[in-house]
Order: C-alpha cells, then structure tokens, then sequence
C-alpha cells in the first residue's frame, strides 16, 4: 500500500512537467505577450520596447524561458500580477479562503443532506417519502448549477430578500467578531447548496440503492433473527457497508470542487480563486492565469491518486499495482 | 449429463413461438416505458422545432430593433423581447439549433475518438495499450473547465464560431470514453469466438468492428445519452460564463448569460426563464431516456 502510493506521488512528477510545458505553451499561444506586463504600456516608443524585452529576457529561446519560468515557480516565485499590481501568491492567498470556506461548506452540507435522505428513503423504499426523494434526485441531477443559482438569487435575493447575491462578507461589520463570521456563512450558504446540488443527488441515490441492497443480505437476517432492535440494524449494520463506497468518491469531490467553484463564483460574484481565475482569463494577466492554471491541475492530480488509494484502502479485494 | 439434455429438451417448447433478436427485446422494452417514451417525444419536438427555427419564422434574428426594446409577453411577441428589441421566443427555437447542435456534435466527435482509442488499446494490449492510455490520462488529469476556457481564449481572436468550441470540447473531452470503451473491450477479447476469429485469420480491424464492437455498443449508446446531456450543460454553461459560443450567436447559454446583468434578473424575467425551464427540461428528458436505453439493453430487468 505504501509502496503503492510512493509509486503513485512520484508518477505525478512527469505529468506535472508535462502540464507545465502545456500551461507555458497555451500561454505563449495566447494574444498579447505573456510576460510583458512589466511594460508600460503608455510608452509605445519601439526602441524602449525592444529594451524592455531584451531586460525581462523575452528575446530569449523559448527553452530558456520555460526553464526561468518553471525555476522560479518551484521556489514560490509565481510572478507579479498585471493587473492588481501585486505578488500573485499574495493574490491567491487573499483569496483562497473563501474558496477553501465554500468548498467546506459545500461538502459538509452535501454528506449532511445526501446521509439524511438516503439513510431515509433507503429504509422506506417504495413510499411517499422515497418517491419524494426520488423526485429530488432526478431533478437535481437534472439542473444545471448555473441554473439553479440563477433561481436562487431570483427568488430567495431579489424576491424575498433573504439572502445577499454577492460578495463574501457584509462590509460593515467589523473583522473578528461574530457577527463577521455568521455575515460570512449568510454569504457562503447558497453558492455552496448550488455548488453541491448534483453531488447531494448523486450521493443520495447511490446510498438509497445500496442501503436496500444490503438489506437483503444475510447479515441483516441474522442481525434480526437475533432480535436487534430496527433502528440498530440500519444504523449500524448496514450503514457501516454502505459508507465505504461512498468514502471514494472524496476524492472525486476535489475534482469537482475545481470545476464547480469556477460557475459558481460567477454567479454569485464571489472573491474566490474561481472567479480570480476568470477575470485573469478577460484581463490576459498572464501570471495569475498560469499559477491557477498549474494549482488546479495540481488538485485534479491530487484528487484522481486520493480516490485510486481510498479504492484500495476501503476495499482490499482491489490489489493496487 | 442426462438429467442435463431432459431439461433442456424440456425448456425449449415453453419459449415464445417466435425467437426475438435482442434488438427487439430492447425496442419493446423501451417503447413501455411511459417516462422514456413521454421525454422522447418531448425531445424530438423541442429538436425538430428547434432545427426548424428558420422556416417556421420568418424574423431576423440579428437585427436591433429599437422600438420593441424590453416588452413583457404578448400576443405579438409571446415570450416578449430583450433588451435589443428581439423576440425572445424566435431566439430560444434558435438557441437550441446552437446548444444541440454543439450537444450532438461534441458527442458524436467523443464517442467516435474515445471508442477508436479504447477499442485500439483493449485490444492489442502490451506497449500500444500503455502509451495510449498514459495520453489518455494524461487528457483527464486537467480540469476540463480550466482548459477549455482557456483555449477558447486562444483560438478566440483568430477562429470564431461554433465549431470551434465543439473542436475545444472535444478534444479534451474524450478521455473517459475511451478508459469505458478500453475496460469493456478488455474483458470482451477474453471470449473465445475472439479466439476463433482470430485463428480462421480475421484482421485486428474486421475482429474490432465486427466482432468486439456490437458487443460493447449497448455500453456506448448509454454513455452517449449521458454525454449527450453533459455536453449540452458545459455548453450553456460556458456560454453563461462568456467563454462559449460567440455573444452575438443565440444559445440558450447565451440567453441566461443576460440574467447576469441584475436589473435584467430582477426586472426582466421572461428573458433568461424561458431558456432556464427549456434547457432544465431537456437534460431531464435526456436522463430518463438514457435510463430507459439502460434498462431496455440489460437483459437481466424484466419491465
């Protein structure tokens, strides 16, 4: 297992290389020039230009600045933004947080839910309260999470006025204090219903289905032929084999994470890296664009190896080699 | 042995009088199932209406029109207009054309591409299996949002349009069929008519496609309604991020991208919800279609 994993960390190496030589490409590829930020852009006098270049190495074999650029990003040097005037690491680490706090947030909501309503429908399978589920299910498979978070401002933001449709934390309250954190949960709690919609569905379905397999195995026989209490069965017998396939897709849920924090730092204008992400993308801030570029693929890696390995810690029967 | 031979000669008056092909099976199977039928019928109307925009109406699309700017619903207008004074009906049957036209497109290129490469590498095996399927994950180690905005933002200025976005898609979408098409066909290859095509001196290709292949399409056709659905989400949902097909094309992803301009979400509904509930819909009536397709080719359920 170890052995297995060691394996598995070392193998990332050339895959990251290879996503770093393709970052550094489509940067290239891109219009405008990836790393002339550092020219004001005012001055179009070509002689100041061309110095510019020669200064910041622009000029230089494209081997030459991928091995700078790769260099200086190993050591944690990612580059100045263009556009905020500031180190990116910086950047990212002002904005990280939410991120990190929807995600939570996210996931903490969608296994509360996705256990209450699967646990439920998969003891009463084939009731009202199932069929209810059930309806749920289909229809949060079904909407996109554009979709629903568009809804969910109308109705609960512009409608009712519940909720605020953007930002992170209310300006005014003061930093620290109570009121700040519970402003930032009033912010986060539907971008992270909206992020986690599809999971919440799948994951209810996949516990329903598995609950009622398992309540006809043979364990559960015994279990009542010895006279164990209903509520124990389920609680503990057959939940305790029904969490283990649900534990692998933790690391799905990081992959997911990625893609879902992008759509709905949009919708809801959410200071996130997501949303950092996609104005890095309009605004061509080549440095920041890059680093996210290289720590989302990073994730998605680290995601894929955490749900290789849980398949194999949970179920032994799979030999990982 | 004997007691064998009793029971088979024993079963075989009690089948049907006539021998069904699996196909059929399948086919009658569907066609019961109400919801499956039900969003069949709703897709193909929403399809042909949306296919048929042109002849149906005859208004251009295009053109600002000033003097009908912002109108609610009405007899005239039945979903009403937006704020360049089009009719947001005319571009909702021409916003499917897009968004199913790139749904259809992207899955056709995956499956296609993804069932090449996975049935090369589950077939032959040894280094050709492990160099294709390195590529394949080295494909789905990115995030497939990331680089798809990313290169819509390259090849922006220089290729516009809809195929562009259905090329970008595409390419880095393929990799999961072809890990599906791989892990099927490798099991599928253990069988022995395999071995017999093979010794009566059948080529790789002909043992593929006539062989391997029709044993593992019910696998694909499933996959393909759910990409199907998929791809039509990422699609609007690109579309609503700004990085899809071009603004001045009507998609449904186009049309709630105007939702977020604040006072057109709060003022304007009927612009962004008629899209919102059409494309809802769809991939609702895609998923039930695709679990009745599911459920049709598995010979193990009896409905």
């Amino acid at each position: 297992m170890l052995k297995y994993t060691l394996r598995r960390i070392l193998g990332m190496i050339p895959m990251l290389f290879l996503i770093s030589v393709v970052v550094f490409t489509l940067a290239l590829a891109m219009p405008g020039d990836p790393f002339s930020g550092e020219i004001d852009p005012n001055n179009t006098d070509p002689e100041y230009i061309e110095e510019m270049r020669e200064k910041l190495g622009l000029n230089d074999p494209l081997h030459i600045q991928y091995a700078r650029w790769i260099s200086n990003f190993v050591q944690g040097d990612f580059g100045e933004s263009t556009r905020y005037k500031m180190e990116v690491s910086d950047l990212i680490a002002e904005r990280l947080p939410n991120t990190v706090l929807l995600g939570a947030t996210s996931l903490v909501i969608t296994y509360i839910l996705a256990f209450a309503m699967g646990m439920y429908a998969g003891r009463k399978p084939y009731t009202l309260g199932d069929h209810f589920i059930g309806g749920f299910n289909y229809f949060g498979l079904a909407i996109p999470s554009y979709i629903a978070g568009v809804f969910a401002i109308y109705i609960f933001s512009f409608q009712l006025g519940w909720i605020p449709f953007q930002g992170s934390v209310d300006i005014t309250v003061e930093k620290g204090t109570l009121e700040y954190w519970l402003s930032r949960l009033h912010h986060v709690i539907t971008p992270a219903i909206v992020l986690g919609l599809l999971n919440i569905a799948s994951y209810t379905q996949f516990l329903r289905n598995d609950i009622i397999e398992n309540s006809r195995k043979d364990f559960v026989r015994t279990a009542r032929a010895k006279g164990t209490p209903e509520g124990k069965i389920y609680n503990r017998h057959i939940l305790r084999n029904s969490i283990i396939p649900l534990i692998t897709f933790l690391g799905f849920d990081i992959v997911n994470l990625v893609n879902g924090a992008i759509i709905t730092e949009a919708i809801f204008t959410y200071p996130g890296i997501g949303q950092l992400f996609l104005n890095s993308v309009m605004n061509q801030d080549y440095p920041v664009l890059m680093t996210l570029t290289m720590m989302f693929s990073f994730l998605v890696l680290v995601g894929n190896l955490i749900a290789d390995i849980l398949y194999g810690v949970v179920d032994p029967r799979i030999r990982l080699d | 042995m004997e007691a064998l031979t009793e029971k088979n000669t024993n079963q075989t008056p009690s089948k049907p009088p006539k021998n069904m092909s699996p196909w059929a099976i399948a086919r009658r199977k569907f066609v019961r199932n109400k919801l499956a039928m039900t969003s069949s019928v709703f897709l193909l109307i929403v399809m042909i209406a949306s296919f048929l925009a042109p002849y149906i109406t005859t208004v251009d699309i295009s053109r600002v029109n000033l003097g009908q700017m912002s109108l609610p619903p009405s007899s005239e207008h039945w979903l009403g207009t937006d704020k360049s004074g089009r009719d947001v009906f005319v571009r909702l049957l021409y916003g499917g054309r897009v968004s199913l036209l790139v749904g259809l497109a992207c899955t056709f290129l995956i499956v296609v591409f993804g069932t090449i490469v996975g049935s090369i590498a589950g077939y032959f095996g040894g280094v050709v299996d492990s160099v294709l399927m390195r590529f394949t994950d080295f494909i789905l180690n990115f995030p497939f949002l990331v680089f798809v905005i990313v290169l819509n933002a390259i090849l922006f200025g220089h290729l516009s349009g809809v195929w562009v976005l259905i090329v970008v898609i595409s390419v880095l979408g393929w990799g999961g069929v072809a890990r599906l098409v791989r892990s099927k066909i490798l099991s599928e290859k253990e069988n022995e008519y395999i071995l017999a095509a093979i010794s009566i001196g059948c080529r790789p290709s002909k043992v593929i496609i006539k062989h391997l292949l029709p044993n593992v399409l019910s696998t694909i056709i499933v996959q393909a309604t759910i990409l199907f659905a998929t791809m039509i989400v990422a699609e609007s949902g690109l579309s609503y991020l700004g990085f899809g097909v071009p603004t001045e094309v009507p998609s449904w992803g186009n049309m709630l991208s105007t939702s977020r301009d604040p006072d057109v979400m709060q003022n304007m509904p009927w612009t962004w919800i008629p899209p919102a509930i059409v494309l809802t819909l769809t991939i609702l009536s895609i998923n039930f279609i695709g679990e009745g397709i599911k459920d049709a080719l598995n010979p193990k359920s009896y409905r």
